[in-house]
């Protein structure tokens, strides 16, 4: 059997990825499942998904805890979630990075394949949805699936959602990355240690559920806490203000759903905090004077 | 107060996990920024509660509490009561969904409002419930795709109109109603400030666009609000003691369809669906901005070129 998990961010299609790689395998005579991790996913936050292939029916309905392939759509991901936990010794990295493999440092030593699937969706499909690109680096990377039966997967699932031209430009851009994906090896220079959370069991919580105020080993707990989590990492583009055009309006200030422009009363002047901003993109599309641009984060 | 008069600090802090660009957070946002930190919150089941309050983190600075989906009247209530016996001084706010509010939390609301208590409602209206995955509420418009209202060869969207829930809030002659908008800041600032003058049941309903949901740019967020002022699809008004007051006229009315075509879940919509909808905006439109003796506006949109949906579209957001 082989077991792929899928790490993403919600909205760049890990669900669907994990769907059309069952079906590709369905297409060329195999036994396929496909799901997802269900939790409480936003657009941007880290999702997982997984597929399982083999030749013999699948009767294992649990998670992928040792997979042979791990795909890692986002690779800021990599900050924060350990992508490689469990995977085989023997198994496959594929991720996408404008990096080469030898300067991806994973904290182990492992078999990588690496594509810039970013710039590939941005360019043939004009949107950083990186799903099907992906798709064509794993067919390349482990050779389980044949690109022809992946492209036909991708026009049949894709096309028939969104319409044939969709499913082609789909293909397409599967076939673009299987084209330009590197394989080596990864670096494992990084200790990730396990994010500390406090997670306080029910003997220790106070009556009624509240969040008391204080400072844990894992941070900052109870109001206001959530100033712990940096979400910088759901960005594909970030603002750029130009100081000497800006008029200190303040409406971006004022619109901005994260807190990420923050004004500094005594200077007078903004401030950006790129590690809260999401790059909706509000504040350059809401400024009157045309002072902020929105510009790749991450390049 | 002016933008510039608005306090710093932020009692909603920043690190929340709501989608980029969503209108919901702006709103809360700046709401408690203007209410201060003399405020007690209560949140129902709903987009707010999952991306404020994520065990363990929390992103309220304020007293935060949260129990079922349908009593955020009667938890208000119950709020300000046990502070007053404490003899503590605060303002007691519920931030509820439209469907908290239009459909599953309306006895509740009506209770707190027949017995007048003085507490703070606001509805963050996404005309949908959009928590668990869009699907339609007594909010949603005319024509809308939600998941329940589906785009099919002999329905498309929703058949319903939006329920009238100003009416029917300020019937029960509550001392301020007033419709907000995140898109008009001073406008915004200014009836949270009203509000907060008046003893008794307030309640501001707020227009709060969800980026999945309405399947569009999150860059669009302000702007989508302002072209739904501008075209009539909402209306920026305040009832003060039974007295109602336009606070911002458009100037000339947009067609509803330049709305329409900005959101992905209206895209579907036919001519004739359009034309209905557009009937239902005049006569909006009438009602509201009429002065007497004036001739009544009606702009029907020619059926000219009909937006079609464009691949990019798809791509983004899906059919």
């Amino acid at each position: 059997m082989f077991e792929v998990r899928f790490h993403g961010r919600g909205g760049q299609g890990a669900v669907m990825a994990a769907q059309t790689l069952a079906e590709a395998a369905v297409i060329e005579g195999n036994y396929a499942v496909a799901f997802p991790f269900f939790g409480a996913e936003r657009r941007g936050a880290p999702v997982l998904a997984f597929t399982r292939i083999d030749a013999k029916k699948i009767y294992s309905k649990t998670q992928v805890y040792a997979p042979d392939c791990v795909v890692v759509l986002d690779d800021s991901l990599l900050d924060t979630i350990d992508v490689v936990a469990g995977l085989k010794p023997q198994g496959t990295v594929v991720i996408n990075s404008k990096e080469k493999p030898e300067d991806i440092d994973l904290g182990k030593e492992i078999r990588t394949a690496s594509v810039n699937a970013t710039s590939v969706a941005l360019e043939i499909l004009k949107a950083p949805i990186t799903n099907t690109a992906i798709l064509g680096s794993f067919a390349k990377a482990t050779g389980i699936i044949k690109i022809e039966s992946l492209e036909e997967a991708i026009k049949s699932r894709f096309g028939e959602k969104l319409g044939e031209k969709v499913g082609e430009r789909n293909a397409l851009a599967a076939r673009t990355a299987y084209e330009n994906t590197v394989i080596g090896k990864s670096r494992g220079i990084k200790k990730l240690e396990p994010r500390k959370q406090w997670l306080p069991t029910y003997q220790e919580m106070p009556v009624g559920g509240v969040l008391v105020e204080g400072i844990t080993e894992a941070g900052l707990i109870g109001p206001g806490s959530f100033i712990e989590n940096k979400v910088y990492g759901w960005a594909t583009f970030r603002p750029v203000r130009d100081r000497e055009k800006c008029t200190m309006c303040l409406l971006c200030w004022f619109y901005c759903p994260e807190g990420t422009i923050v004004r500094i009363s005594d200077k007078g002047d903004l401030m950006t905090n790129y590690d809260y901003c999401k790059g909706c993109g509000v504040c350059a599309n809401e400024c009157p004077v045309d002072a902020i641009k929105m510009v790749r984060a991450r390049v | 107060m002016k933008i510039k008069d608005l306090p710093d600090d932020n009692l909603f802090t920043a690190g929340h996990t709501a989608c980029p660009g969503c209108g919901v957070a702006m709103s809360i946002r700046n709401a408690i920024r203007i209410l201060g930190k003399d405020t007690v919150v209560y949140v129902p089941a709903s987009c707010a509660v999952v991306f404020g309050t994520t065990f363990p983190f929390g992103a309220w600075k304020v007293p935060f509490f949260h129990t079922a989906f349908e009593n955020t009247g009667a938890c208000l209530t119950g709020m300000k009561a046990a502070f007053e016996m404490k003899g503590k001084k605060v303002t007691a706010v519920g931030f509820a969904g439209d469907g908290g509010t239009y459909d599953i939390g309306l006895q509740s609301m009506s209770g707190a409002a027949e017995r007048n208590d003085d507490v703070l409602y606001i509805c963050l209206d996404n005309e949908a419930y959009m928590n668990t995955g869009i699907q339609r509420s007594g909010g949603t418009p005319f024509g809308a795709w939600t998941t329940t209202t589906p785009v099919g060869k002999k329905v498309q969207g929703n058949r319903r109109f939006k329920k009238n829930l100003a009416d029917i809030v300020a019937a029960h002659e509550i001392p301020y109603y007033a419709t907000l908008s995140i898109g008009h800041p001073l406008d915004f600032i200014k009836k949270v400030e009203k509000a907060m003058t008046f003893k008794g049941f307030r309640f501001l309903h707020m227009f709060t666009p969800c980026i999945p949901g309405w399947k569009m740019d999150p860059a669009k967020t302000v702007e989508v609000t302002k072209l739904a002022v501008e075209s009539g699809m909402w209306t920026l008004y305040e009832i003060e003691n039974g007295e109602k007051k336009i606070t911002y006229k458009p100037g000339k009315m947009k067609r509803v369809r330049d709305y329409l075509m900005m959101q992905g879940r209206f895209r579907h919509m036919s001519d004739d669906d359009i034309k209905t909808l557009q009937m239902w905006v005049c006569k909006k439109w009438n009602l509201h901005y009429k002065e007497k003796g004036a001739p009544e506006v009606c702009e029907i949109a020619p059926p000219e070129e009909h937006h079609a949906v464009t691949e990019e579209h798809r791509e983004m957001h899906g059919p």
